[in-house]
């Protein structure tokens, strides 16, 4: 359910499962975590890689966990936790990846798939695409995404919009700096990223990884170390509760 | 809570009314008092999920309060020196209280939040006013510093943008206050902001009330909202600017 290409410099990392709305699962967190890991890892002939790009298959980037794999989850909700530590491990990836990440976010990418936009240097996103965490409203906290949010779109911009479960535009995103280039259709967001991503491609290897590393350092990334994860072990530390666990029951009786 | 603040819990919903309207709900030591008691009363509330800060009349609250920040008692200040620290002070811990409060705070700006009343909007979780409400800071007009609420304002809007709107002094409208993001929500009229807070209010209460709560603590670890001792540096330094001579002058004339 993740698919590979590369084009060029520009490796292409597709979530591929149209049909649910390329919803998560763990496999396809792990499966992106690894995918992005290679990119790090690459020592000569895939060294040739110089661009990451993150795409969703179909009508929108992805919308969220698949949480139908929750169902049957126990009380030591096992799935859940697998989806939060395999979501923080993808972002975590993105952002250590000496390679420039630039991410497709066209129709809609809602809770874990607005999650991973943090881990995007670039995000490309149309004007009028769904965003948003609402996943305050089955008692999980969207903490994940806490420390890149503040990098991204500051601290007020984060408390706005993690704590409100409404889902913002393209338009807003940008307006708080989650999103850095908006796209009016929905076709054209893929062709915008990818050409963004050629150019990065295009630039030299070690102007761009010292400075992605840097500019993540002048934000902070350092002088508070182990944000992601505290903020990972605030989602989990909820999901055993009463709270999530009721609220997760009751979306399977809707 | 006393006859200057006013708190009133319905279900998950508290609402802390600042109620001195004949003075703009400005900010004098016993009405920091009484919202300093509204707010260690909501702190035994476990029930309570959203907490909205509104204004009594037509003002949200205009600041300082003249009287008690002059201090020569022959230009009608209080004549008591230590009085414009206290406030201070007061001010200060109040801000680190309202923030490290477990339920989502919402200020209801429902008219003009200026100096240290628009500070006080800027500690809450969520803006929410209406467009032609007047928002801002004007302490460098004065010759004084807003340094309690300066690090607030950076927490909100970032600290480019603290800078510029802060060295400029001035109000603006909300409006303005939205598109710099001081305010979260922007009504078209004030007789829509009921409506406004409402719908954002209601979000809050549907939402799992641990979930928010964590999230909440987190984002004030990771936003240091808990460091007290730099507000209250704020108060002092800021004490210390409103002592001089030249602000005394022109908060005297001010008055006038």
């Amino acid at each position: 359910m993740i698919r590979i290409e590369t084009d060029g410099g520009v490796r292409a990392i597709v979530l591929d499962r149209p049909d649910k709305r390329n919803a998560l699962t763990p496999e396809m967190l792990s499966d992106l975590t690894d995918a992005v890991r290679t990119v790090t890892a690459a020592k000569g002939d895939d060294a040739a890689v110089r661009a990451v790009l993150l795409r969703g298959e179909g009508k929108c980037f992805c919308a969220g966990f698949d949480l139908d794999l929750c169902r049957d989850d126990g009380p030591e909700q096992a799935v859940m936790k697998s989806f939060l530590s395999g979501l923080s491990a993808a972002i975590e990836a993105m952002r250590a990846c000496p390679r420039p990440v630039v991410l497709a976010a066209h129709g809609a990418a809602v809770a874990g798939g607005c999650a991973l936009l943090g881990g995007a240097d670039i995000v490309v996103a149309e004007r009028d695409a769904k965003l948003g965490y609402p996943v305050v409203r089955l008692g999980i906290s969207p903490a994940i995404s806490a420390p890149f949010l503040m990098d991204g779109a500051g601290a007020g911009g984060a408390r706005r919009r993690l704590l409100d479960p409404a889902l913002f535009d393209g338009a807003e995103g940008a307006r708080l700096g989650l999103v850095h280039e908006l796209v009016e259709t929905r076709d054209g967001v893929t062709d915008r990223a990818h050409e963004i991503a050629r150019s990065l491609a295009g630039k030299s290897v070690h102007g761009i990884k010292a400075t992605k590393a840097w500019a993540m350092e002048s934000a902070g990334e350092k002088t508070m170390p182990g944000r992601a994860a505290r903020a990972l072990d605030a989602s989990l530390s909820l999901v055993t509760g009463d709270e999530a666990i009721e609220r997760l029951a009751s979306v399977w009786k809707k | 809570m006393n006859e200057l603040a006013s708190l009133n819990i319905e279900g998950p919903v508290a609402t802390v009314t600042i109620n001195r309207p004949e003075q703009r709900n400005a900010m004098s030591i016993e009405m920091l008092e009484g919202l300093h008691a509204c707010i260690d009363r909501l702190e035994e509330e476990p029930g309570v999920v959203v907490t909205v800060i509104t204004g009594a009349g037509r003002a949200f609250c205009a600041g300082m309060d003249l009287k008690q920040v002059i201090i020569d008692e022959g230009s009608g200040g209080s004549g008591e020196p230590m009085l414009p620290k206290r406030l201070l002070a007061s001010l200060a811990r109040l801000t680190v209280k309202i923030r490290c409060l477990s339920s989502v705070v919402v200020a209801k700006v429902n008219g003009a939040a200026i100096g240290g009343g628009c500070g006080l909007a800027c500690v809450c979780d969520l803006v929410v006013t209406h467009a032609d409400a007047k928002l801002g800071f004007p302490e460098v007009d004065l010759g004084l510093c807003p340094a309690v609420v300066a690090p607030w304002l950076v927490r909100k809007i970032g600290g480019g943008p603290a800078r510029a709107v802060l060295l400029q002094g001035g109000v603006m409208s909300g409006t303005r206050a939205h598109e710099i993001g001081i305010a979260d929500v922007v009504s078209p009229t004030r007789d829509d902001l009921d409506a406004a807070t409402d719908e954002v209010v209601h979000r809050y209460t549907e939402a799992g009330p641990e979930a928010l709560a964590a999230t909440k603590s987190l984002l004030n670890d990771l936003d240091r909202s808990r460091d007290l001792d730099l507000v209250l540096r704020g108060a002092e330094l800021s004490a210390a600017v409103l002592a001089t001579e030249a602000a005394q002058a022109n908060l005297i004339a001010r008055l006038k």
